[in-house]
């Protein structure tokens, strides 16, 4: 490196952010990973030291729900900090370069950053007849992306696309859709599932990557253990009527008013691991159980192919956990004390750890 | 001639590219190519018919209620299901809320940013456009994000999540709203309102939605009062540049009617021809899909019968979008076709002089959302509490039927054909797939083909901004229109 490379907080300081923004970015960053009481002090240390980390999202073969989800994270200051402090450097859905240009810009970090960079994907590769279902600046996306992957520190893989396939790799998968890790095999891939992914979620993940430098811890499946370590069906604020068996029977009917359990019009919830009863959505005003209709597992593989989105649970073999859905209701009959036991720690504030810690670094 | 290649397009929905021949500096012809193919057509056949209602939404992240409002159209209609008021509202005021994101979403993020480039340095009001406008740095998006994340919690109180939203069926929506949630409703339907009288406009949304002719345009674009607003900064400087004049469309414009919840549609439909100034009914058994210039294999072209199957290796095909015929003719959709043919006065005034352009486009957008959030009040105090939003799932009959609808961006078809309880074809005609439609058997091209033609160049070549003004005046949304 020639000269030295600047910091986020030198690129901060001269888009006119104050001092006092930035250190409440600090603290909103670090509460919003769990990071405890020196946290601030932490994200603020490696924000004024660390080289700015430079991010490249690109997009594959997807509908941009993940991007639309992303801007419109809760983040009061996501406007300003994680759009153009933390700097996309190259994103076509919201950048300022065109074409060829926009191509230059790719090619520029690619060689400048070398080893470097942060990869986020959106969407996946088709795979069928060389990658011409997905042709982006002339090429197929296939290719693009496993260039770019090759010189990249890491890969962030947004969404059911990129880290499962989606309804695009739903049978008959007619273009052979693929998660990105099918085809990019020596890098570390962080994915974060869901369809969309949560807002606050995505700038969690970003926010700690860019911040240290490195990934959060995983667990098996590549998922951060922050945010998906639990099911829905653990956290959600009907699971009182889960226990007791109080149940929806039809949309909108006496039960459903009453806020009863969907598990009988075929909710996910149980297998289903993401933070939706937790965090929630549109800024934590609700979610799709809150709505009236049950999860579809939507940050799950193969959630599109495992029978109806409406069938119960019982009618799905091979899901871990509980063996079945009859010992769901066996232990959950069993379990009534324990399950209030549980909801009453519902309102703890969620501990988001890393054992490998911010604070090792 | 030289031949340019524009794209990949950054700042629209998907993969876009446009092949542009140019002679003297002036577009001669253009073919334009939707790049991306993912086979929804291919994945709902063998279905549980239900289950497109998750699945359709997941064409388009920016779009994905209108998707549903197709599929629950054509699920009901097949079904013969009629959900009660609450739920028709529901309904309403979730797409119109998502509309209408769309629509600021194109003018403040997609569209004006591109009157920021230095080869505009020079003109009068390029300092307040690029302080505002500029793509990440100018203060405009700071304002509308947040404004837009609070319109969207619509659709949170409604649906839980967007986008991608599940509560929208056959039968209504599928919770009812308590006292709170309504209130909360209007809340944020009010917050709209300021945000657009304060921001956007500068006005009342009443003076906005009784604008009616070009003269009142005008002063609107300059009065003390309203100059300050960025719909007035955009008038000014669409007048300076005649964007009038530019992206022409003589083709005839489209609209299937939106927002019927409350009964009486608040847009009605149908074909409005620039040539006679007349508006008829439109024939849907007259819609057909041609796939000449697709890499599809030919078929039946009603897309009641049609299939999709691919056949990658045509010499003459370049695209994966379809092109949309009505009547055998291709039409314009869009906000300005859906106020043209509802007859606002405004829009009629806009197209009247040689048909639709770059700034009718951009002012119908912008004009409707007025309209739309003015509704959107009406609705969100017509919700009876206590009253039924949604009635149950029957089994789905066989049949076949067509949901028609009209998105953000145009008209939004979807034809259903359900047989042994499953979906046995289903095929989709998105709004980008009518205006960015490749050319048909004739040789007829779609209608940005035709209304790039004629868009001065100059040496600038694919680099000029007068070629972006026009494919993004259609606000395309390029997933959407190859699926």
């Amino acid at each position: 490196m020639d000269a030295p490379r600047e910091t986020f907080y030198d690129v901060i300081r001269r888009q006119g952010i104050t001092r006092r923004s930035f250190v409440k970015f600090c603290s909103l960053t670090a509460a919003s990973l769990g990071l405890g009481a020196n946290g601030a002090a932490t994200v603020a240390h490696a924000l004024e030291t660390k080289p700015r980390i430079p991010v490249i999202w690109m997009h594959g073969l997807e509908c941009t729900c993940c991007s639309e989800s992303f801007i419109r994270s809760a983040h009061p200051l996501v406007k300003d900090v994680v759009l153009s402090m933390i700097s996309l450097d190259y994103d076509d859905t919201i950048m300022a370069a065109a074409g060829h240009q926009a191509d230059a810009i790719l090619q520029e970090t690619r060689q400048k950053y070398k080893g470097q960079y942060i990869l986020a994907v959106e969407g996946n590769p088709p795979l069928n007849e060389n990658g011409m279902y997905c042709i982006d600046g002339g090429r197929p996306f296939v290719e693009k992306l496993t260039e770019m992957a090759a010189d990249a520190m890491a890969v962030i893989a947004w969404g059911a696309c990129a880290s499962w396939g989606c309804v695009q790799a739903a049978k008959p998968n007619p273009t052979q859709a693929v998660p990105i890790d099918k085809v990019i095999r020596d890098k570390p891939i962080i994915k974060v599932p869901g369809c969309p992914p949560i807002a606050e979620v995505m700038t969690g993940v970003v926010g700690y990557v860019v911040t240290f430098g490195r990934l959060p811890e995983l667990d098996r499946q590549g998922r951060p253990k922050m945010f998906y370590s639990q099911r829905i069906h653990d956290k959600c604020y009907r699971r009182p009527h889960f226990d007791a068996g109080q149940f929806v029977e039809a949309w909108d009917d006496e039960g459903a008013r009453q806020g009863h359990c969907l598990y009988k019009m075929g909710c996910k919830g149980p297998t289903t691991y993401n933070a939706c009863s937790t965090t929630r959505w549109n800024g934590g005003v609700s979610f799709p159980i809150q709505s009236g209709h049950g999860c579809i597992g939507c940050s799950e593989d193969a959630f599109w192919d495992k029978g109806s989105f409406y069938d119960r649970l019982t009618n799905i073999s091979a899901f871990g956990i509980e063996a079945n859905a009859d010992q769901i209701g066996m232990v959950a009959a069993g379990t009534v004390a324990a399950g209030l036991a549980v909801h009453a720690g519902v309102t703890a504030v969620r501990r988001l750890t890393d054992k490998s810690g911010p604070h090792g670094h | 001639m030289t031949r340019l290649v524009v794209g990949p397009f950054n700042r629209v929905e998907g993969d876009l590219e446009v092949t542009l021949d140019v002679a003297d500096g002036v577009v001669a012809a253009a073919r334009v190519s939707a790049p991306m193919f993912r086979g929804f057509e291919r994945i709902l056949v063998g279905r549980p018919p239900g289950d497109a209602l998750a699945i359709v939404p997941r064409i388009c992240g920016i779009c994905s209620v209108s998707q549903s409002m197709a599929a629950v159209a054509a699920l009901r209609a097949v079904a013969g299901v009629v959900p009660p008021p609450n739920g028709a509202l529901a309904a309403d005021l979730s797409h119109a809320a998502e509309n209408i994101a769309d629509h600021l979403t194109h003018f403040y993020l997609f569209f004006m940013p591109d009157f920021c480039r230095d080869e505009y340095a020079s003109e009068p009001w390029f300092d307040d456009v690029a302080a505002r406008f500029k793509a990440i740095e100018g203060s405009a998006a700071g304002e509308l994000l947040p404004a837009r994340a609070q319109l969207l919690h619509v659709l949170g109180i409604i649906a839980g999540k967007w986008p991608h939203s599940l509560a929208f069926r056959s039968g209504g929506t599928t919770r009812g709203l308590d006292l709170g949630e309504t209130m909360r409703l209007i809340a944020a339907v009010a917050q709209l309102r300021g945000f657009l009288e304060r921001v956007l406009f500068a006005a009342p949304l009443e003076e906005v939605a009784a604008l009616s002719d070009r003269a009142a345009l005008d002063a609107f674009a300059e009065a003390p009062r309203t100059r300050n607003g960025d719909f007035a900064l955009f008038l000014r400087l669409a007048r300076d540049l005649r964007l009038d004049r530019l992206g022409r469309g003589t083709t005839g414009l489209m609209s299937y009617g939106a927002y019927r919840g409350a009964g009486e549609a608040l847009f009605r439909g149908g074909l409005y021809d620039p040539t006679t100034g007349g508006t008829g009914e439109i024939a849907p058994e007259r819609i057909a899909e041609d796939v000449t210039s697709t890499w599809l294999a030919d078929g039946p072209v009603h897309p009641a019968e049609a299939d999709t199957h691919p056949a990658v290796h045509k010499p003459e095909a370049y695209g994966w979008a379809k092109a949309p015929r009505l009547d055998g003719r291709p039409v314009e959709v869009g906000a300005l076709a859906r106020q043209v043919v509802d007859g606002a006065p405004l829009a009629r005034a806009l197209v009247a002089d040689g048909g639709s352009n770059v700034a009718a486009r951009v002012v119908a957008r912008l004009f409707e959302v007025a309209r739309v959030a003015l509704a959107m009040e009406t609705w969100a105090r017509g919700l009876e509490i206590g009253r039924p939003f949604c009635i149950p799932d029957l089994p789905s009959p066989d049949g076949a039927a067509a949901g028609l609808v009209e998105a953000a961006r145009g008209s939004l078809g979807h034809w259903v054909t359900i047989r042994n309880g499953e979906t046995a074809r289903y095929q989709i005609i998105a709004p980008t797939t009518w205006n960015f439609s490749p050319r048909d058997a004739r040789g007829v091209p779609g209608p940005l083909e035709q209304a790039l033609v004629g868009t001065p160049v100059g040496e600038r070549g694919a680099r000029a901004a007068a070629i972006q003004h026009v494919v993004r005046s259609f606000d395309p949304c390029m997933v959407c229109t190859a699926h």
